[in-house]
């Protein structure tokens, strides 16, 4: 029995009538990925862990609804005693003695991880280019970008090797990759998913979510990935909605706003088409449109690559040589350990970002770059407060495109940064955001944002669900439309 | 943005370009700056700098030990130690 492009309550119902065993499902997971190896999707395989777990729950009682659910998690968490390389050379023997606490919930669920999927290095890109283990391949076209930086994670779901993966966003990592490669996939709050055991890249932007074919099972996910964790400081401590009770109210009189300061007119007029499709569409099941107005949104970019490389720089200084990960081989003294060993280990864009980090920061430049853009930021943050006064919601396409040519974006990466133009505010005001299928350019998906209001993600749920309840642009897979 | 800059962050970075990167990042670092330069002509006069979106104090947690002593697990993972320390090259000579 295929399990290909199955989603997670389909196995569940699957499991739950015995028609497979958890250990069939796992088995099948393996074969998928090897007639699939072309994509480069995982960095490394977890398989006679995998295959052990799911013998080992097969006669236990149903924790969650993951229970026996082949899981794929982005190689940026993580995971006790499985190689976990952040894609890049200086982790590419790092062995962690524990779990990321996100892993470690949807472990206790049940889920069973067959594999550490590939990933720009160290999150930083957004067409999976600058991993150490080589780029990965979107299943919609032979040289097609899946987009990145979770650009594993989306390639394996998008290819129906698992129903689900984990990923993380700093500035669009699961809502760019989902839209690129016709998926679903979700950025909740800041906070609301512990940050403990996640490599971290830009600490106040970072947030792990699910990622997946529907937005049931993105609210499947995420009710076993969200906790509070005193291990994380930034880690919230509201209580966690069920986020699959109530996914089907309807969405009669919703607001949705739109932004006034988002300029379509750059966008192909195919994309543009496809988003207006879809507010028709929203208008149909009863939804409201309304013009909002963000007006510093237009600095979001500029103020994440200032905000994002001064985190990172700081961030990354822990990786030296000394404790854990590569060495370079015979330095003449400690600071030449540091140097040879960061040079080796580091690809170009880390490097890039690293040395932006530093400059920004550095004596002299301070206030004219890191504060200025902490409180450009602010306004940011203001200019989305005062919208969601008026609006439930608020709606933008995804990306700019559809997914483009390996290589494309040449070699200006100012021309990749912009790729996150739409997906970068929601991170810089901590809010919760997702990407849906929403149509198709030329036979490319392409993805809808619905941003939600600070601890909103069941909303833009609900606002999800009801589209993929009433459309079939989540169905659709390389191989044809699902039936459903 | 010149070349003596581009190596004094790179210095301070740890990181050392070699010759055939060494042009190309510092047109990118330019670029990147002059991209970012935009900011220059905002009004933040009187705006708090926004560190993190939360803007919660953190919590504290009860003063007690809970981490156990895993230096042998953490160790084994070093490239180079022995059964107490972290090895590096003589620093002090």
């Amino acid at each position: 029995m295929s399990i290909q492009y199955k989603t997670i309550a389909e196995l569940r119902s699957m499991l739950d009538s015995k028609a497979i065993s958890s250990k069939e499902i796992v088995e099948e997971t393996y074969k998928l990925i090897d007639e699939n190896n072309d994509l480069n999707a995982f960095i490394t395989l977890n398989k006679e862990a995998a295959i052990a777990k799911s013998i080992e729950i097969e006669n236990s009682p149903v924790k969650s609804a993951l229970h026996g659910i082949p899981i794929a998690q982005k190689d940026l968490f993580c995971t006790k005693n499985l190689r976990t390389t952040c894609g890049s050379n200086i982790l590419s023997n790092f062995i962690p003695p524990y779990s990321a606490t996100v892993i470690e919930n949807l472990e206790n669920a049940g889920c069973i991880s067959v594999g550490k999927t590939n990933m720009d290095e160290f999150a930083m890109g957004s067409s999976n280019e600058t991993s150490f283990f080589g780029g990965v391949r979107n299943p919609w076209g032979q040289n097609l970008v899946p987009g990145g930086s979770s650009g594993g994670s989306a390639s394996a779901v998008a290819a129906g090797l698992v129903p689900a993966a984990t990923g993380t966003d700093t500035g669009g990592s699961i809502r760019q990759p989902a839209s690129l490669c016709g998926i679903t996939g979700l950025k909740p709050t800041y906070g609301r998913i512990s940050r403990w055991g996640m490599i971290a890249f830009a600490s106040s932007l970072d947030q792990a979510g699910p990622m997946a074919r529907t937005a049931e099972d993105c609210a499947i996910m995420l009710n076993e990935m969200c906790s509070h964790d005193a291990k994380d400081t930034t880690s919230l401590s509201e209580d966690v909605p069920n986020f699959t009770k109530d996914l089907d109210s309807s969405i009669k009189g919703l607001k949705i706003g739109i932004v006034k300061e988002f300029d379509m007119s750059q966008l192909d007029t195919d994309v543009v088409s496809v988003f207006e499709e879809s507010k028709k569409h929203y208008e149909s099941l009863g939804a409201e449109f309304i013009e909002v107005s963000l007006p510093n949104i237009s600095l979001s970019v500029p103020a994440y690559y200032v905000v994002a490389p001064a985190e990172c720089s700081s961030n990354l200084s822990r990786f030296d040589g000394v404790k854990f990960g590569h060495r370079s081989k015979d330095p003449i003294n400690l600071e030449e350990l540091y140097i040879k060993t960061r040079s080796e280990g580091f690809g170009d864009e880390v490097k890039r970002r690293i040395l932006i980090g530093s400059y920004v920061l550095s004596a002299g430049f301070y206030d004219a770059y890191y504060k200025k853009a902490q409180q450009v930021r602010r306004l940011i943050k203001n200019d989305f407060d005062s919208a969601f006064k008026k609006v439930d919601v608020i709606m933008s396409p995804t990306t700019r495109g559809a997914a483009f040519e390996t290589g494309s974006k040449g070699s200006d990466p100012i021309q990749m940064y912009l790729e996150d133009l739409f997906t970068i505010p929601a991170n810089l005001a901590g809010l919760p955001a997702m990407s849906l299928p929403n149509g198709m350019v030329n036979n490319k998906p392409i993805g809808l944002q619905l941003i939600g209001n600070f601890l909103d993600e069941k909303k833009i749920l609900q606002v999800a669900h009801s589209f993929q309840k009433s459309t079939d642009w989540h169905l659709k897979t390389p191989k044809g439309t699902k039936l459903s | 943005m010149d070349k003596k800059t581009v190596a004094n962050i790179a210095y301070l970075s740890r990181l050392k370009l070699n010759s055939d990167n060494e042009e190309k990042i510092t047109s990118d670092l330019e670029n990147i700056i002059k991209f970012v330069d935009q900011l220059d002509d905002v009004n933040v006069e009187n705006i708090a700098p926004l560190t993190s979106p939360l803007e919660k104090t953190a919590k504290t947690r009860s003063d007690e030990v809970t981490a156990k002593n895993r230096k042998d697990v953490f160790l084994e993972r070093a490239p180079k130690s022995n059964e107490d320390y972290f090895l590096v090259p003589r620093v002090v000579e």
